[in-house]
Parts: structure tokens; sequence; C-alpha cells
């Protein structure tokens, strides 16, 4: 069909009136006609890929190398926050930030070879090097300083990287006690700057850094450490999961106690049965250990919105009133994480949570 | 009434496949202010893009997210489903887009501002009495959707098709943005259509929502155009006419005015269905192919 001659000049006259009379009002008002939404949400993307030149790949320890990406504006980080690296290969690895916070120009992370690992360290030590260009994303915080009277940190080995920012962010005077333990002193990354930054060292058994190397101490003495663990203190531990479970199991109850494993459980579903209540709709429901709150949720209310199913598309994020969150998606900023999840793929850590649906 | 069963909307049954979203992500560093080299104004020109979707798309998600309940038919609820993660991804991979804009001295803030409070404010919910008049302003905005989405799959399949960008020597990570979501949204072009079907079909609200849809959409991007290329920290004394986007679409490095003002008679029409446009096959073999595309399924495979 073509359009008559006759309607094509009338548009295009009707269209030259309205656009000079835009223009000039344009003109007088930039924002005519319309406000503009205070505070805007665009260009806040909720993480973003960056690309980072690797400008420094050097051994530190035994088995360790310390990673410097350069940027420019990078966003700024929290001790205990991670960084996830997205490898030549393709694998997407978290990495516990170890630099300076207050450094927007670079991120330095640190990793060692795990020789029957998932493969993602070996990359890190044979295929990046300096020169290289790696895009990350993040940084994301799972391991937060909270505020508390004292502090009491457990790193084994590469466990450290968390805890040094942590240490060096704490404020004068605060009372902290570390225990480092390695295998060797070789193998211990940051050893140097851990002892310098306790002050009574010189041969005080009550010196706020204990260094435990297995083959001149032998095992560390978690009996021993923790024994004293002062009331309302924060534990924060780091290491292999044997020795998170040995903390564990020695913590009184009520001890807040933080813990950074080196790789996230598996992130499909799994692990304990949960409740949960849907505290508008007043019903409560038992999400099985292999199943999903999404799962559980779609059965009583079928209008639930959701869609990737997997953590990313953000579509079934809902309010947390309740309850301590298992957080397992990849897309909340540390923010929302406080009372919202996505409950297609995050859990809960104890054994309710009460949401607002 | 005997000519009413010819003039329905007829889907191409071929062209339906079941509908996922990919979790694709862009690193901006290498993308220069002007990623088609030497001709700012079709790269601001599609720029706009940038700053009205994310806002836009987080509003569809918004708004598909209460028209569930609508939905009495499973299929169609699975695609809309689909469509809701897709669309969420578009809006997160442009977002990406706009720090970067920024960083290279070209702020878009007091234009997404107003482009957040148009879909937050002006087009969200509103405080109306439940029943009739709230479900009214949601079929309003279903259609509305509907009207849109009619031209992001003819966007879609034009810049899937457009081979001069690629001659101009466009920036590679910008085309697979732009592609990736054209082919997405080639591919889900007839669900905002079937659901409005669905839920309201009414043709005086086809044509009243598609009237709104095509002049917001107009003045929209020729003020985002003219909002770039005066700010554009670059250029001295940036301008953005029709004539610039006309002498362009004739030469291929954006839409056609003549395909833009074809595509309206079509829309309108009584048997008007989004399947007899685009093809189907034609985004499926750009996303088997799209780097980032290709990354999400490693990564998700990785995941699972």
């Amino acid at each position: 069909m073509k359009p008559k001659p006759m309607t094509l000049a009338i548009a295009a006259a009707a269209a030259l009136v309205v656009r000079r009379a835009m223009r000039r009002r344009i003109q007088g008002s930039p924002l005519w006609p319309m406000p503009a939404l205070e505070p805007p949400v665009s260009g806040r993307p909720r993480s973003r890929a960056l690309k980072l030149l690797v400008t420094a790949h050097e051994r530190i320890a035994d088995g360790v190398v310390r990673v410097r990406l350069e940027g420019h504006d990078l966003p700024r980080w929290e001790p205990g926050a991670h960084l996830d690296l997205v490898l030549p290969s393709g694998l997407v690895r978290p990495y516990s930030l170890c630099g300076d916070p207050e450094d927007t120009s670079s991120y330095t992370v640190a990793t060692r070879l795990v020789e029957d690992g998932r493969g993602g360290s070996r990359e890190v030590h044979e295929q990046v090097q300096e020169g290289v260009e790696l895009e990350v994303r993040g940084p994301r915080n799972r391991f937060p300083l909270v505020e508390a009277p004292s502090y009491v940190f457990v790193a084994g080995g590469i466990g450290i990287t968390p805890v040094l920012p942590m240490l060096r962010a704490l404020p004068e005077g605060t009372e902290w006690r570390l225990l480092y333990g390695g295998r060797t002193r070789a193998s211990m990354p940051f050893l140097e700057e851990i002892e310098k930054l306790d002050p009574d060292r010189e041969g005080s058994e009550r010196g706020r850094v204990t260094v435990v190397a297995e083959d001149e101490d032998g095992l560390p003495d978690l009996d021993a450490f923790l024994a004293g663990v002062p009331e309302g203190a924060a534990v924060y531990c780091c290491g292999p999961q044997g020795l998170m479970t040995a903390v564990e199991e020695r913590l009184p109850e009520g001890t807040a106690l933080h813990l950074e494993r080196f790789a996230p459980r598996t992130t499909a579903g799994g692990d304990g049965e949960f409740e949960v209540e849907l505290r508008r709709s007043g019903r409560t429901l038992t999400v099985a250990a292999d199943s999903s709150v999404l799962a559980a949720v779609r059965a009583e209310l079928p209008n639930t919105p959701y869609s990737c199913e997997q953590g990313w598309c953000g579509t079934c994020q809902q309010k947390v009133l309740e309850g301590e969150i298992d957080h397992r998606d990849e897309l909340l900023t540390d923010s929302e994480r406080g009372d919202s999840m996505l409950i297609c793929v995050s859990r809960a850590r104890g054994e309710r949570l009460v949401l607002d649906m | 009434m005997s000519n009413t069963q010819a003039r329905l909307p007829r889907p191409v049954e071929s062209e339906r496949i079941p509908l996922k979203a990919r979790k694709v992500s862009f690193s901006w560093e290498d993308t220069p202010l002007h990623w088609v080299p030497g001709d700012p104004f079709t790269t601001h020109t599609i720029n706009v893009l940038h700053l009205l979707l994310p806002a836009g798309e987080r509003w569809f998600v918004h708004v598909y997210k209460q028209v569930l309940p609508y939905i009495r038919d499973e299929r169609l609820r699975e695609d809309v489903i689909g469509f809701i993660g897709q669309e969420a991804m578009h809006s997160q991979a442009h977002d990406e887009v706009l720090p970067h804009l920024k960083d290279q001295g070209l702020d878009p803030t007091p234009y997404t501002a107003q482009v957040d409070w148009l879909f937050e404010k002006l087009l969200g919910d509103r405080t109306l009495p439940p029943g009739r008049p709230r479900r009214w302003w949601l079929m309003e905005r279903v259609a509305l959707i509907a009207a849109i989405e009619h031209y992001t799959a003819f966007l879609g399949d034009w810049v899937l098709n457009a081979r001069e960008l690629d001659r101009r020597g466009a920036d590679p990570t910008m085309l697979d943005l732009l592609r990736w979501h054209g082919a997405e949204e080639v591919e889900h072009r007839s669900v905002a259509f079937d659901l409005f079907l669905h839920v309201d079909g009414s043709y005086a609200r086809r044509v009243r929502t598609w009237a709104v849809a095509f002049s917001a959409l107009v003045f929209l991007w020729q003020r985002g155009a003219r909002f770039f290329m005066e700010n554009d920290p670059t250029l001295i004394d940036g301008r953005a006419t029709f004539m610039d986007f006309h002498r362009r679409g004739r030469r291929g490095l954006l839409p056609s005015t003549g395909a833009m003002l074809r595509s309206i008679p079509r829309y309108l029409g009584h048997a008007y269905h989004p399947s007899q446009e685009g093809s189907t096959e034609q985004a499926v073999a750009y996303l088997a192919a799209s780097p980032a595309a290709l990354a999400a399924e490693k990564s998700q495979e990785e995941a699972a």
C-alpha cells in the first residue's frame, strides 16, 4: 500500500510545525516537559564487567602468586571483599582482595596453586602474565568486617588474604588476636607484614599474632587459642574446610563466627532443609534439602514471578523480614543483600526465613 | 461478518521457539566514544538505546510481574517468564554502558533521570481503587508494551541485517551487544502481542496505545540524539537534524525513514501478528555465534 501524496504532505507539515514549537520550548527549559527522578536509578549497574591489565605477577611465597590488576576509577571495596576473575578459559573464580581499599586504580589478589584443584589456580599461575587483560566482576563482600568490641582471626595459609586488609583497617587501640597457620614459613604469604603488625611480639606469649608453621611447631593448638575468646568478640576464620569446622566446634554457643570458604559451596539447590514463612499470605512451608525456596513458594503461590532460576536475572527478588540468608546469587549488591534475596538460588543459613509475600 | 475470520491476527507457527535468558556481560574499556568511526551522529542515535532501555525494560519486567495472575494459558505463561528474564538482562547490559559514556566525558544522567521518571513515576503503579481502574491501567500498559515491542523487533531485525555498520568498522563489542539484544528481540517478538491478545486484545486500545508509544518514541529518540550531539565533548556545535537521520537511513547506517513509515500500517492492520515479520531462524543463528551469548552459555554450564 502506497501512502497518498496529500497525506504525506500534511504529515510532513505537521511534523515541521511541531518540531519548531518544541525546539523553542526545549531550548528555553532543558528539562521540558519532564521532571527528573530524584535520585536517578539508571547508570548504576549492579555489577559491571571491567577489563583490567595485569601489571604485576610475582611469587610472594612458595606456591603463591600475587597479581596486581590496574584500571581507573575502580569501584571501592571494604575489607573482606572478593573479586571474580574471568580467566582466559572462561572459568570464573573468586579471589579475596588483599591490597589497599582506598586505591581506586588497582586491585591486588593472591592465589595459591592447588595441584588437584578445579583448574582456576593453575590458570592464574601459568597463563596469566604481566600485560594480559583480564575481565573481572565485583567486588563483592560476603565476609564483611562487623563492628565488635574485640576481634579474633584464624587464618590458614592463603586464607590470610581477606584478613590482611581487615587488620590494616582496624582502628588503633582495637583489641584483636590472630592465629596464622601454614605448612612452612616459606609457604605463608605476607608473613613479614603480619608479624610487623604485632606491637609486642618479642618472645611474648600473649602476643597478638601467633604464627604456627607445621614443620616447626606442629599443628596449631586451637583449644588454647580459642579458650580465652572474650565475650562479644567477632571471630573470623578463613582457611581449609577442616580448619573452619574445627574452629566452629570449639567456639562457645552464641559467639559470632564469620567464615569465608575458598570456594563457595555448590551453587545449585541443596544442603539443609528449612522453613519459610510467607508473612503476608500467612503460610509456612518447608523447603526440602534438594529443592529451592522458589519451588516451594510456587507450589503455594503459582503466580510468583521468576525467570532464569540461576540467580542472575533478579526477577524473583523478595524482601526478607527475618532470618539469616545464605546468598548464592551473582546479582544483588551488598546493600540489597541486607534485606532481600533471590529465592531461586539463595537459601537460609539458619532454620527459618520470613518473607514479605 | 463473512471476512472476520480472515482478519484475525494469524501467528506463523513455525516461528515459535522456547525462550531463555542468557547471562551476558560486556566490558567497555576498549570501545571508543564514537564507536562508528568518524560518524558521531550514527553513534549517538544508536546510543539513545542505552538511555531508554535500562529504565524501559525494567518497567516491562515490573508490569509483566503483575500481569502473571491474568494468564490462563500455560504455554503463554512460559513465554512470558522467558521474556521477563531476557528483558531483565537487556536492561542490565545497557545499564553497564552508561558509566562508560560518563568516563568519556558524556554524562547521560540529566537525560536518564528523566527517562527514569517517565517509567517509574508517570507509567508506574498508580494509587487507583482496586478492581476495574487498576485493571484498566495494567491493560493499558500491557498494550503499550506490545506496541513498543513492535518497534524493538523492527530495530532488532534491522540491526541483524545492518551490514553497513560492519563495513564502516563499528566497534565489535557494541555491535555484539546490539545484535545479541536485537536477536533476542526478534526471538521473543510475539510474546508481548500474544499476551495483549490473551488478556485484552481490543483493537481500539491497540490503536490508542500505538499512537502514544510511537509519538513518545519519536519524541524521546530525537531528544536523546540531540542531547548527545550537543553534549559530546569532542564536537563543537554538535547538531542532530532529521535530514542527518534520513541520509544515514538511505546509506543503511540507520533504519530508513521509508521502512519505518511502512511498519506503521502493518502494526495497525487487523491481521497483524509479529511472527509475520523478521526471521527467528536468523536470530537463533546469530545467538549461536554471538561472542557474548557463547560466553554466557559457557558460564551457565559451568554453574550447573
